[in-house]
């Protein structure tokens, strides 16, 4: 991400430069309106994603209710 | 109070009743004042099994009977109450689950012909998901190219209808617990058509006559529906379509447009719907609308098939089951058209008082006096188109007879279980987490599944919406799909500020921190298996219990009318949820068989049924069990956090 800079006045100094906004500007519209999916490109993330995001199901050293570390 | 008033609590569809009336338009609403329902066949003692009967075998009016009585309360084949009760439930269960998993085998066939290239116009949209099924179901994925990988993913759906033995193999995704239970009670499905085929044979004369041998195979096929062929549906809709994500629409009879073509996509399945989608943003299209004087095409969905549609592409929705008469009552409803389940045969009635066009598109779903125009899979942009053509030619055929309410409200949709878990986690580390712990330390009191039909004996929409608010106002939040997410969505129960409006307060700050409603849509009536991939996720994520009825989460369905409600509601007990329903229930003329269901279950499935007609009591029904779950987990009490100092400490060794 390209980073902006913003100048503001300051009490010593005339002007100083700021880190400006960093969210994207606007609404988005149509089908991209709240779509996440397309952050993930190759195959390799979307695997990676299964892995960790859908983790109950999909990853082997997840700890959840049914496979604690230290069995109950 | 005008009489339309007391049919609707949508003062757009009041305005259409009251319309209809004046035009001398029978609709549900009339119809249901002009005929009562069966009062023998509506508590379930009614069998017209055969052809001796149909044998009525109702309860004596207004005091207990007698034990000679309820000796001689049988059908000619000797069959009792009981029986006939438990016969009528499970071949609901049957038409339920037959009609879900018969739209998720049209999908599992669309989806091959989509993988080997034999459907034009259609694509894997969702590579993720394809990724995630093919994990499921054991499909080698390596170097292979996705239409590889989902032709295989495409032939085991398939086979999954017509299995013998080996078990629906989404069962596997449910808490282990939870598979262990199905194992140990023999409810688990040994494949989807089978079970409901089993219930066909069990309730036929002289087969299956012990009641609760008949409701175990009716959890059986419940199951083989929720965890089988909805789920199927909603899986391959994703990955053909897109996993839907949130997305801002807007809702109810106000989004027809005056100066538009306005075409309704009516029906449960988003197959062809999609195809219009496109035909309808094609340029040609919008230049023979405009040479018919319309300035734009207006796509609107109506029931579940807009659910889909609303979710992947924001289409706005029209209204939901008792308002499909009302659209057309506008006289500005180009065409509709319908493909399966829950579309009213009056329509082409009510069609005729106005210019209305209505399509029908599927071979197993046909009306007359309806246009057919077949979906054929390899050919579906060119069915799409027709319907389209058909419906800007048919616009400047519109009467001055034309009124569109101006109601219309926002609403976000598109929580599928795989956006819960990213909202509330983020890329990075997508988790129930955030869910579990705020319900853990109270801020989130449970969890409700609201789902299911209307009903025109009831007010419309009233129920949905008065059990949702008294829900979220007590902390519960609400996950909906189908007719009961349409309600309160027209409520404005589905936007981030309702948060505010009408939720508590520990839930108003959850809500207010991920940036959610307090209501969330998660789609059609199949996508109800997103509900119990959401409930999975809770359990496997730990502090809330191994399974799903220890969570606390409960069910409902308000205003339930269909056997796919039935069916519903029957895979949510087997999985483990306590669930209400309102306006009636069909067992209630068998004492036994409905102990045995709002009971008995609770001992053997950790789910049971209720009945309740009062939204507000039912909705603290289900408060009530959420808050005995609470309990059970230890979670019920704020508990008193003392922080160690090191001497404290020392005094632990």
């Amino acid at each position: 991400m390209e980073y902006k800079g913003k100048k503001k006045k300051a009490p010593v100094k005339k002007e100083v430069e700021v880190l400006g906004e960093t969210f994207e500007k606007g609404r988005p519209e149509g089908e991209e309106l709240g779509g996440w999916r397309q952050k993930l490109e190759s195959r390799e993330e979307k695997l990676r994603y299964l892995q960790t995001g859908e983790r109950y199901w999909f990853d082997k050293d997840w700890y959840g209710s049914e496979r604690r570390k230290n069995p109950a | 109070m005008a009489e339309a008033e007391t049919k609707s609590i949508d003062s757009a569809s009041v305005k259409m009743i009251e319309k209809a009336v004046r035009d001398g338009v029978n609709t549900a609403f009339d119809r249901a004042e002009t005929m009562k329902p069966c009062p023998i066949g509506m508590v379930g003692s009614c069998c017209k099994h055969c052809g001796m009967g149909p044998c009525r075998v109702p309860l004596p009016k207004g005091r207990e009977e007698t034990p000679e009585e309820k000796q001689k309360r049988r059908g000619l084949c000797g069959a009792t109450a009981e029986t006939i009760a438990a016969r009528n439930f499970i071949r609901m269960v049957a038409g339920g689950a037959a009609a879900h998993s018969d739209h998720g085998r049209g999908v599992a066939e669309l989806f091959l012909a989509v993988a080997k290239g034999e459907a034009p116009g259609y694509e894997i949209k969702d590579e993720q998901k394809l990724l995630q099924v093919a994990l499921d179901w054991g499909v080698e994925i390596g170097d292979r190219s996705n239409q590889e990988i989902a032709i295989d993913i495409g032939e085991i759906a398939l086979s999954e209808f017509g299995k013998q033995e080996g078990g629906v193999l989404f069962l596997r995704r449910a808490p282990l617990k939870r598979q262990e239970l199905w194992q140990r009670e023999g409810v688990a499905p040994r494949g989807i058509d089978r079970e409901i085929v089993e219930i066909m044979h069990r309730t036929h004369i002289g087969v299956d006559q012990d009641y609760r041998n008949l409701l175990k195979q009716g959890v059986r096929a419940a199951i083989a529906d929720g965890w089988g062929g909805s789920m199927i549906a909603t899986e391959l809709q994703d990955i053909l379509f897109g996993t839907p994500a949130p997305v801002l629409g807007r809702i109810n009879l106000g989004v027809l447009k005056r100066d538009e073509v306005n075409l309704i996509i009516h029906g449960h399945e988003p197959l062809l719907s999609e195809m219009i989608v496109v035909a309808a943003q094609e340029p040609q299209m919008l230049e023979l609308a405009k040479s018919k004087g319309a300035n734009g095409i207006n796509l609107a969905g109506m029931c579940c098939t807009a659910n889909e549609i609303l979710m992947r592409h924001g289409v706005p929705l029209a209204g939901n089951f008792l308002q499909q008469e009302l659209a057309l009552v506008t006289g500005a409803v180009d065409v509709m058209v319908v493909d399966i389940q829950c579309i009213m045969q009056s329509l082409t009635t009510v069609a005729e008082c106005y210019h209305t066009k209505i399509i029908t598109t599927a071979a197993k779903a046909k009306i007359p006096g309806a246009i057919h125009i077949e979906f054929d899979e390899h050919n579906a942009m060119e069915s799409a188109r027709a319907i389209v053509k058909t419906a800007i030619e048919n616009f400047p055929n519109r009467g001055k007879n034309i009124d569109i309410p101006e109601e219309q409200t926002d609403l976000v949709a598109g929580f599928s279980h795989e956006t819960i878990n990213y909202l509330l986690g983020g890329i990075f580390r997508a988790s129930y987490r955030p869910l579990n712990d705020n319900i853990i330390n109270g801020r989130i009191r449970g969890v409700a599944g609201v789902v299911g039909c209307n009903n025109a004996r009831v007010k419309h929409n009233e129920n949905h919406v008065a059990m949702v608010k008294e829900l979220i106002k007590n902390d519960v939040v609400v996950l909906q799909t189908g007719c009961s997410a349409i309600a309160c969505a027209e409520a404005g129960l589905m936007t981030p500020e309702a948060a505010a409006k009408y939720a508590g307060e520990g839930l108003a700050s959850v809500c207010e921190a991920v940036g959610i409603p307090p209501v969330l849509h998660l789609g059609s009536c199949v996508d109800n298996s997103r509900i119990l991939m959401a409930a999975t996720a809770m359990v496997k994520d730990g502090g809330l219990g191994d399974d799903i009825s220890e969570l606390p989460v409960a069910g409902a369905g308000p205003e339930w009318m269909s056997e796919k409600a039935i069916s519903i509601g029957q895979y949510f007990v087997g999985s483990g949820v306590f669930t209400v329903f309102g306006v009636n229930w069909p067992t209630l003329g068998s004492n036994e068989v409905t102990e045995f269901l709002f009971k008995d279950f609770e001992a053997i499935y950790g789910g049971m049924w209720a009945f309740e007609p009062d939204p507000i009591k039912a909705a603290h029904l289900m408060i009530d069990h959420i808050d005995k779950k609470r309990k059970a987990l230890g979670i019920d009490k704020a508990r008193e956090r003392v922080l160690y100092d090191m001497a404290m400490r020392r005094e632990l060794t």
